[in-house]
């Protein structure tokens, strides 16, 4: 079971990607609570989260999210572009799984 | 080149974004969106274009109650910025944002007319949707952002009354508040009290005079919309959110612009130029600035589903249209890339400026009317939002930018297009 938060402006695009990495997940048979939220919301959306990612676009609050989610103890990184714009929920996926060890 | 953006250009302009001010701004006021484009829909039901329909309307008694729903959400739009913002400001800076927002509000009812006198000559007090809504909106913004500064202050200080353990969380918090509070409504009555007899005006007139009004002449002119439509693509092209920033920043002054064109028809006059209507509006950014997605990347989406050759480009093509038709251009951004690649940062910067400028002129020289206070999510799809906010003529105007927009891509987007066929074919052979 991996529990995984995305965190973007608003959303929307990256729910996109969200409905992606469940697939794959799917496909992988592997046990996964993902969704997304806006970065606004990012403290009450933390716990027992396993990984917390940012949307690039956002990439500019990486420092003040890190801070954040170090307090809660939950490891974090922003998506890379291409894998982002692709929606390539397979590879975000495995980079989700990278960053929280499992 | 793209080391020294990223190295020395983006940090800078991230301190800037960063600014407790701008973030608890733009944030802020996003509580006060939804309620706005609420009240459009009756705004927009009230005013059918329908002629029969909205007579039937008139009958049957509905239209006041249209309008009292569109009066007590879009008119109302300061008041919810003033504590939306100060709330923003204090939960950014870690604590519980809620009573400085309900500071912000009080200040802010405080610092603006509050007395009118009825026909029998008594006063009486009341809160004036003129100064809630548009008028108010740069008052409500400084009041927002200077509350939430000072009770950050105290808080860091630890300026507040303590109470002991075991005190219920609901009664430490209104006594927390009490301090700065209590300053913060001091300072606001001698500040009142100021301006009301040296000068015979309240605070809250007097930004409007000498802050708002010439803030909402310099975006609504020529030079204000070449830079909204150069500034929004050049922070997403170093993949910075171009549009809420922008969008943060100038959406204050441009929906008091929507407010001000508004007020214009109700108040029984026509909203022409020369009655002092405003052409630089919310609908102006939304649907025609940052239509389909930051720098009307549609003709970009365009070519990469129809025409492109390269089975990377038609990839994103197929990721990016369908969100394109809802204004979300990510896929399109981050997978072309649009974002830091140089070959296509020329049609990028120089679209939204182009719409801009043919959308200034549309409506300066009459073919297209001034747009009203009826606002539409930036979420709907164009054409559609077009013709909702302005009518046959407003859709058609979308019609053409969107052509447009595919020839000003076309050249740029071809080259990358033929540079990936080209690698694709390489890895194949």
């Amino acid at each position: 079971m991996i529990k995984v938060r995305l965190f973007c402006n608003q959303g929307m695009s990256t729910s996109l990607l969200v409905s992606k990495m469940r697939q794959a997940a799917a496909e992988e048979g592997l046990e996964a609570d993902i969704m997304a939220f806006p970065v606004n919301d990012l403290d009450e959306n933390l716990g027992g989260v396993d990984c917390a990612l940012l949307g690039p676009q956002v990439g500019y609050l990486k420092d003040k999210v890190s801070k954040t989610c170090e307090s809660h103890q939950v490891p974090m990184d922003v998506i890379p572009m291409i894998d982002y714009g692709m929606c390539n929920g397979k590879k975000v996926l495995e980079f989700a799984r990278k960053i929280a060890g499992k | 080149m793209k080391d020294f953006l990223h190295n020395k250009v983006v940090p800078k302009i991230m301190v800037f974004i960063n600014t407790k001010a701008i973030r608890g701004l733009k944030d802020g006021l996003l509580y006060s969106m939804p309620m706005m484009i609420i009240g459009s829909i009756f705004l927009l039901l009230a005013n059918f274009p329908y002629t029969p329909f909205s007579d039937w309307l008139k009958a049957a008694g509905i239209t006041p109650v249209l309008n009292q729903a569109f009066e007590s959400t879009f008119n109302i739009m300061a008041l919810i910025a003033s504590v939306g913002i100060a709330y923003t400001y204090v939960k950014n800076e870690g604590y519980n944002g809620m009573p400085a927002g309900v500071i912000s509000l009080c200040t802010y009812l405080l610092l603006q007319p509050s007395q009118v006198t009825s026909q029998e000559g008594a006063s009486v007090g009341v809160i004036f949707k003129t100064w809630t809504g548009g008028q108010g909106m740069i008052g409500a913004i400084i009041i927002g952002l200077i509350v939430g500064w000072i009770y950050t202050v105290f808080l860091k200080k630890n300026i507040t009354i303590k109470m002991p353990e075991g005190v219920p969380e609901g009664v430490t918090t209104s006594f927390t508040a009490l301090v700065p509070g209590a300053v913060i409504i001091i300072t606001a009555s001698i500040i009142f009290a100021i301006v009301k007899n040296m000068f015979g005006t309240t605070p809250m007139e007097w930004i409007y005079k000498s802050i708002q009004i010439p803030l909402q002449g310099l975006t609504d002119s020529f030079g204000g919309v070449i830079a909204m439509g150069f500034l929004i693509p050049f922070f997403w092209f170093f993949g910075i959110h171009g549009s809420t920033l922008v969008g943060g920043i100038m959406g204050p002054i441009l929906t008091a612009n929507t407010a001000a064109n508004q007020a214009i028809i109700d108040s029984g006059r026509e909203l022409t130029l020369a009655n002092g209507g405003h052409i630089v509006t919310q609908q102006f950014l939304d649907q025609f600035i940052t239509v389909t997605g930051a720098g009307i990347t549609i003709g970009v989406v365009i070519y990469l589903t129809f025409f492109a050759k390269s089975t990377q480009c038609k990839q994103v093509g197929k990721l990016g249209i369908g969100p394109a038709f809802f204004n979300i251009n990510e896929p399109v951004l981050f997978g072309t890339p649009i974002v830091l690649n140089p070959i296509m940062a020329i049609p990028f910067m120089l679209m939204p400026v182009l719409s801009g400028i043919i959308q200034y002129l549309a409506i300066y020289t009459g073919l297209c009317p001034m747009y009203k206070g009826i606002l539409v999510p930036w979420t709907c799809p164009p054409i559609i939002s077009g013709f909702l906010i302005g009518g046959w003529r407003t859709a058609l105007l979308q019609v053409v930018i969107l052509a447009l927009s595919f020839f000003v891509y076309l050249p740029f987007i071809r080259v990358i297009d033929k540079m990936y066929e080209k690698q694709e074919h390489q890895t194949q052979g």
